[in-house]
């Protein structure tokens, strides 16, 4: 009855072909580790016990800094003794180490000026005057702020006792300010809360007593409050404002409202959602990075290394694969060749998964990988080299090579799956307990194995059993690698003492 | 050669069971030098386990006394330099504070020429790595003991993590003596072999455990007799599967790290290669053996073997205690008629017996034909 098989065959080519396709037009791609296409890769440590919040801030400030880089896929995730940080791809190595590793200053600097626009020659330094207040040192052209080619200033020409041009955080219109000399950084806040008063968000912030603290705000508050030269009325403010600058980003720019405040008694409101005050005050709060953290593990692989080792992979794969089929066929012969398709079939499940997961989940295929999926190849043919050489054994006992093939298939399919089954359990094991390189070679291990039972259920099987069925399989066995059918052979008695 | 005809043939060539105490001996020699090259020399371990920096340096026309030189020069002369490719310079210090790393690097590439690969791992990270590697390791044995002896038997369990073990500490033991490096590479690929020797040993044992459902009722063999069958009969599969496995790590080998030069490759694949010849090699000697020992002293067994020697003896046969006798063919055959059920004549349309899921107890006759013509 080859109405199940060819349902089972029809179900799987389908499913195969339909997944190459959708992995074509979705344009899905594997995506390639650190040690495929070159990249770098630091894991930070906590140089002090860090709660899971502080970790999930440097989390999100590294990435913050990273976003700067262009790196298709960066991948930043919190261990549990610091930040994993890798960049593969990544064009700037020098730039991408020393944003990832620095600890950035909490700065206040006075709001000299802010534009609109985006154009760079707008923003020479008589623009600003005019159209919008500038302190006075930049206005006379005694000091030029450094500009980089995308209109502001680079990371690293931001100097505590320059003027430079910052956007705003997490904002994208283009806005710029021109901002003057830091006056105060991260060290004199003691603590700042989100606060729900006056029916709006607003963040509270407390400083430390002294000329680091309190005290050097006030020198500046006053200053902001009367409009000095050196922290003027910008866009028609009655008030100068001072901006907090985190990383290069301007947190919030507040006007200054009062000449003088209590240490802990300044607020800030600026019309902020919950989220926004949130945010706002956990940058304030831990200043730059919450923790301070300590490359352990730096990797640094060059584009051409990597570019190499995955040539390598893949031709070795390749020439594996050449030399497989060769034995193969030259064993089992269209037996050998359905081996092959079901090869190829969980070829394409496989790629079409890996390619998904790349493309969708960020999951990058490394070097082990690719060793791990090299070497699934050997293990999926096992399982049609068990199922084959049962069949050689029985159609020796005597059995018509027709009914072997109906009685192997279960028998053969249940040492498959039990052996399979001790392969995904050490698979899933690796995935839950370790970390690393050693869980991607788990994972690719774990789908090899489910695909292999997959396609030998699906392909292998019914198609032996459809092949089984034509007079062609009963006329020549030995086109199938399978022994002449039927009589136990006579001369048996004669090889009896042979031996090893 | 006429061997491995015979076992193409499937013909029982091979007596296992004379093959096993020297099997045994020679294992046990390799695993002791294995472990006494582990207690007395240790591990290689790479960068990763003991921290320290490692450069790759793009530098054609330095030599190794050279680039010793230009190291030693910074403070370091007992820093490893290996020429890793006609053009890379491999450098190895136990630098193990980053700021200073990061200062050789730059003048490395000052002096010497582009860095391609640089790594810098603190101390802590390979202790966190082996751990976790540990822990897992342990679980996985429990696990995987448990599963075996649900699925097949508890004595088969036992053989199995024997075999697995085995193979481990002589894998372990080429990286000892060899004084090969251990890199994250070399765990997955000793994983890898853990596997791979379970896998082949379950093959195996499943193998031993339908044979030994056909079989044993008959009680004419006894069970070593039996398991060499079971053996002799999968030989050809744990060949072919080790020759299919090994074709692929071997390209990796030669294609991949000797002609193309990638060195990561290289590591993995010499473990791999061993670790699939003693993998097929411990399903067959070492697990087989300590499951046919621990059957054996089975009551049900030793009474079978007592009877079968006792008729051998009767025959006037010589000493049989370390003869093992090959099951013909023929008699595998009769055995599972006679163990079938007894059938409508001709073979005609008796009732369907439904497809066996698993190598139950007895023998199961051929499905009859079905007619359709």
């Amino acid at each position: 009855m080859p109405r199940r098989q060819l349902a089972l065959l029809t179900g799987i080519l389908s499913v195969s072909i339909l997944a190459s396709v959708m992995t074509v037009v979705w344009g899905n791609e594997p995506l390639l580790g650190l040690d495929l296409q070159g990249g770098v890769s630091v894991r930070l440590a906590a140089t002090e016990p860090a709660t899971e919040e502080m970790l999930d801030q440097a989390v999100s400030i590294i990435r913050d800094r990273v976003d700067g880089l262009g790196v298709a896929e960066p991948e930043i995730s919190r261990t549990e003794t610091g930040v994993m940080v890798s960049l593969p791809g990544v064009d700037d190595q020098e730039r991408a180490l020393s944003l990832v590793g620095t600890t950035a200053e909490l700065r206040f600097r006075p709001v000299c000026g802010i534009s609109n626009t985006a154009r760079p020659e707008a923003l020479a330094v008589g623009s600003w005057s005019g159209i919008h207040a500038a302190c006075s040192e930049v206005e006379s052209g005694a000091v030029v702020p450094a500009i980089g080619t995308n209109g502001y200033t680079d990371p690293e020409d931001d100097l505590i006792e320059d003027f430079v041009v910052l956007g705003l955080r997490g904002d994208a219109s283009g806005q710029r300010y021109l901002l003057g000399p830091s006056v105060l950084t991260g060290e004199a806040i003691a603590d700042a809360n989100p606060l729900f008063i006056d029916y709006q968000w607003q963040v509270g912030l407390d400083l430390h007593k002294g000329s680091v603290g309190v005290d050097g705000f006030n020198d500046i508050a006053a200053r902001c409050f009367a409009g000095d030269p050196t922290c003027p009325r910008v866009e028609g403010s009655p008030n100068g404002r001072l901006a907090i600058v985190l990383d290069g980003q301007v947190v919030t720019a507040p006007s200054i409202r009062a000449p003088e405040f209590q240490h802990d008694a300044i607020l800030i409101s600026g019309g902020f959602e919950k989220a926004e005050a949130d945010d706002v005050s956990l940058a304030l709060r831990y200043g730059a990075l919450p923790v301070e953290l300590e490359p352990e593990n730096t990797r640094v692989v060059s584009a051409t290394i990597g570019e190499d080792s995955l040539r390598a992979g893949v031709v070795a794969g390749l020439v594996g694969l050449l030399l497989v089929a060769v034995f193969i066929v030259g064993y089992y012969r269209i037996l050998g060749l359905v081996a092959l398709a079901s090869l190829a079939i969980s070829g394409a499940l496989l790629w079409a998964i890996v390619a998904h997961l790349g493309t969708q989940s960020g999951l990058a295929l490394t070097l082990a990988g690719v060793t791990g999926l090299i070497v699934a190849i050997g293990v999926s043919v096992d399982s049609n080299v068990v199922y084959f050489e049962h069949l050689k054994e029985d159609v020796r006992d005597g059995r018509t090579a027709r009914s072997s093939v109906d009685r192997g298939f279960p028998i053969a399919f249940s040492t498959i799956v039990k052996a399979d089954l001790a392969s995904l359990i050490g698979a899933g094991l690796l995935w839950a307990l370790t970390v690393g390189a050693v869980r991607g070679f788990a994972l690719y291990l774990g789908l090899a194995t489910i695909l292999d039972l997959v396609a030998t259920y699906f392909f292998m099987g019914p198609m032996v059993r459809l092949l089984a069925g034509t007079r062609w399989f009963a006329e020549h066995p030995e086109r199938f690698g399978l022994p002449a059918s039927g009589a136990v052979p006579a001369r048996r008695s004669a090889n009896a003492e042979v031996s090893a | 050669m006429k061997t491995l005809r015979a076992l193409y043939r499937g013909e029982s060539p091979i007596d296992f069971p004379a093959l096993w105490r020297p099997a045994i001996v020679g294992s046990i020699t390799i695993v002791v030098v294995g472990l006494l090259s582990f207690a007395i020399l240790g591990l290689n371990l790479g960068l990763d386990f003991e921290g320290g920096t490692s450069y790759e340096v793009r530098a054609p026309d330095a030599t190794v006394a050279d680039t010793r030189e230009f190291v030693a020069d910074l403070g370091y002369p007992e820093a490893r330099i290996q020429l890793v490719d006609d053009d890379i310079v491999l450098i190895r210090s136990d630098v193990q504070d980053p700021t200073r790393a990061v200062e050789i690097r730059d003048e490395l590439i000052a002096g010497l020429g582009p860095v391609v690969a640089f790594e810098q791992v603190g101390p802590t990270w390979g202790e966190e790595v082996t751990d976790k590697a540990v822990t897992a390791l342990i679980v996985f044995f429990v696990v995987v003991a448990l599963y075996i002896a649900v699925r097949l038997e508890w004595k088969m369990a036992l053989g199995a993590l024997v075999a697995v073990a085995h193979d481990i500490v002589l894998s372990v033991g080429v990286y000892s003596v060899f004084r090969f490096e251990i890199t994250p590479a070399t765990v997955i690929a000793f994983l890898t072999i853990m596997g791979y020797s379970l896998y082949d040993t379950i093959v195996v044992y499943d193998k031993v455990r339908e044979i030994v459902g056909r079989l044993g009722a008959t009680e004419r063999y006894t069970y070593p007799e039996l398991m060499n069958l079971a053996l002799n009969r999968v030989a050809m599969r744990s060949i072919n599967t080790s020759v299919t496995s090994a074709i692929p790590v071997l390209s990796m080998l030669l294609v991949g790290s000797v002609v193309m030069g990638a060195t990561t490759l290289r590591e993995f694949a010499v473990a791999l290669m061993v670790g699939i010849v003693v993998g097929s090699y411990s399903s067959l000697f070492l697990a087989a053996s300590l499951v046919s020992a621990l059957k054996e002293r089975e009551e049900r067994w030793r009474l079978i073997g007592d009877k079968v020697r006792g008729r051998l003896d009767g025959d006037g046969a010589d000493d049989s205690t370390t003869h093992t006798r090959t099951i013909e063919r023929s008699d595998v055959v009769a055995a599972d008629t006679r163990a079938a059920p007894r059938r409508a004549p001709g073979g005609g349309p008796a009732k369907r017996r439904p497809a066996m899921t698993a190598p139950s107890g007895g023998g199961v006759p051929p499905r009859p034909r079905k007619k359709k013509r």
